[in-house]
């Protein structure tokens, strides 16, 4: 992968040779109402395969901009291909789409075996996988209930089965975790996590982003109807956020330390009893063994060197405030 | 188109739905009977002309007379149903689930008004038979021949009155959908609805007698009691029939290019 800095700061991670399969490919799009401008001239690749995160606080455009991939939403302006095909002829693709957004949305007084079977029907997919795909969700048991009688996390999960209709390669879900307890969070992340296996991509909004950072491999990041961020997730989470911390086992050499450090070429910012060095783009690892050597060269014995990883709901409250974008 | 179609008639095929549509028939059919055969006058009676009489009873369509006469009064039952199915889809989010699998916008919304007319048209043929079952049951009870009703003149005539009920029910639905996809609010498109289809049409119909030859409610009407004074039947046949093209061509051009939000 290498980086480029698109017009506007956005940074960007692109591919490198020979270019992984777009699983989704979007150029300049863009969707407006009246003045308003919900999707504002989006570029966004997601690698086939991945688990890919799409986050941006509530009205940022990421149900919008998923919306148009399913060829609900008509784009005012730009282009792209999903899996392949082009956008603006979603019939080409949606037989190898599933998807959840805006909310489970099904007939309550429908059992939610006959309202996968409605969908299977209507889209002329094998009704026979149905009982596999409620027991993938964990409904098997209350299949033949009405949907009226659905808590929010069961018909979450009916959703899903409905987005799993047919076997799709891309999987588009919209907030899925949005509204379950916390047991139905870890319990959903795990699905996410099942669902990613093979050769199918998934694409997962929302904006409860520490359960993203468990779950995905790369990240979009958008607010205001504009990109922020695309590339892994790791990526993110490590380009100047991640930092060194070294602690001398006596908090007296912690300026010698310092020192030290800064002659050997790393700056630092003193803490109570300890140091931190902005890795900035540096091989962590290749940092800390440097640090130790100094320390070392002047005969200060470290009592703590790790990295502290920043964590993605840290990063990501710092590019909504406009920083490091 | 094909896909949508079973897909809605498997919404459709449930024992509850079923034994709704089985009572609401024997209610109909009930309802429809007794109405027509103890109102029935004589020929040339006070109010004869406004309802069956003895003698129309009596005659080849006696059979189904009840049936025609009940349908009448089932229009704007009909709009409110349709309605209700298809702003709900919009309401409930469903058309969406629907469309992010089956992208052929036009050929979903014919698939689905396709099965609920065939459903209605079941409905409808259940309707005619229990009212003959119940006709045949009531006519003795009035004195009411039913020698010809059975004959081929008979069956011809039930046959056009089914036709002609169905002609009816197709143009409600279709105004139905209409309003449901341009409102797509299931109370909004109700009120609508039932205002202009009701009080509106009726009371316009007071102050303006021509209005009976041009609203749609009105010629609905005409069409179901065979033409009247004001209206003939092919009259009101031809008025109805351009409006239900303008509505199915202005609501499949306004469902296939509106985005779905809800």
């Amino acid at each position: 992968m290498n980086t480029a800095t698109a017009p506007g700061g956005v940074r960007m991670t692109r591919p490198t040779a020979p270019d992984p399969p777009s699983a989704v490919c979007l150029r300049g799009l863009t969707k407006s109402y009246g003045d308003r401008v919900a999707v504002d001239s989006l570029t966004i690749d997601v690698p086939a395969g991945v688990v890919a995160g799409f986050v941006g606080p509530n009205g940022a455009g990421k149900t919008t901009t998923m919306a148009m991939l399913l060829g609900v939403v008509t784009p005012t302006a730009g282009d792209g291909t999903v899996l392949g095909e082009p956008l603006d002829d979603p019939e080409s693709y949606l037989g190898r789409v599933g998807a959840l957004i805006e909310g489970p949305a099904f007939y309550p007084a429908l059992t939610g075996a006959r309202n996968l079977a409605v969908l299977a029907t209507a889209a002329g997919h094998d009704p026979a996988q149905i009982p596999g795909l409620l027991e993938l969700v964990g409904l098997q048991a209350r299949g033949d209930d009405r949907v009226r009688g659905y808590s929010f996390g069961m018909k979450q999960r009916l959703g899903i089965a409905a987005a799993l209709l047919g076997d799709p390669r891309l999987l588009i879900l919209d907030e899925p975790i949005n509204g379950l307890d916390p047991a139905g969070v870890h319990e959903m992340r795990g699905l996410i996590g099942r669902l990613a296996s093979g050769e199918r991509t998934v694409l997962v909004s929302s904006h409860v982003l520490t359960e993203l950072e468990q779950v995905c491999d790369w990240l979009i990041v958008i607010d205001g109807g504009r990109l922020l961020f695309q590339g892994p997730a790791a990526e993110l989470m490590d380009r100047s956020g991640s930092r060194l911390v070294v602690a001398p086992e006596h908090p007296g050499d912690l300026d010698r330390l310092r020192g030290l450090l800064f002659a050997a070429g790393h700056d630092s910012q003193p803490g109570e009893d300890h140091l931190q060095i902005a890795v900035d783009g540096a091989d962590p690892r290749g940092l800390a063994a440097a640090v130790n050597r100094a320390a070392s060269s002047g005969g200060i014995v470290l009592a703590e060197l790790r990295i502290a990883r920043t964590s993605l709901e840290d990063r990501y409250l710092t590019m909504m405030n406009g920083g490091d974008r | 188109m094909i896909s949508m179609f079973k897909a809605e008639l498997l919404k459709l095929r449930r024992r509850r739905v079923a034994v709704a549509v089985i009572a609401a028939a024997l209610a109909f059919a009930a309802v429809a009977t007794i109405a027509v055969f103890l109102s029935a006058t004589q020929a040339g009676a006070p109010g004869s002309q406004r309802g069956a009489t003895v003698e129309s009873l009596g005659e080849a369509g006696g059979a189904t007379e009840a049936f025609s006469i009940g349908v009448s009064f089932v229009g704007i039952l009909v709009l409110v149903l349709f309605i209700a199915n298809i702003a709900g889809e919009f309401s409930q989010g469903t058309f969406r689930t629907l469309l992010m699998r089956q992208p052929r916008r036009i050929g979903l919304l014919a698939g689905k008004m396709l099965a609920l007319l065939t459903f209605a048209a079941v409905v409808l043929a259940l309707a005619e038979i229990l009212t003959v079952a119940a006709s045949a049951a009531m006519a003795p009870t009035q004195d009411i021949p039913t020698g010809s009703w059975f004959g081929v003149d008979g069956l011809g005539a039930a046959a056009g009155d089914y036709a002609s009920a169905l002609v009816g029910v197709a143009a409600w639905a279709t105004l139905g959908m209409a309003l449901a996809i341009f409102v797509r609010s299931i109370p909004v498109a109700l009120g609508i609805g039932i205002v202009w289809s009701g009080p509106f049409e009726h009371l316009t119909q007071d102050a303006w007698t021509a209005a009976s030859q041009w609203f749609p409610g009105l010629l609905l009407e005409a069409l179901a009691a065979g033409g009247t004074a004001d209206v003939s039947t092919t009259r009101a046949l031809t008025l109805v029939g351009l409006y239900v093209a303008a509505a199915a061509i202005a609501s499949a051009i306004v469902f296939a290019r509106r985005d779905i939000t809800a």
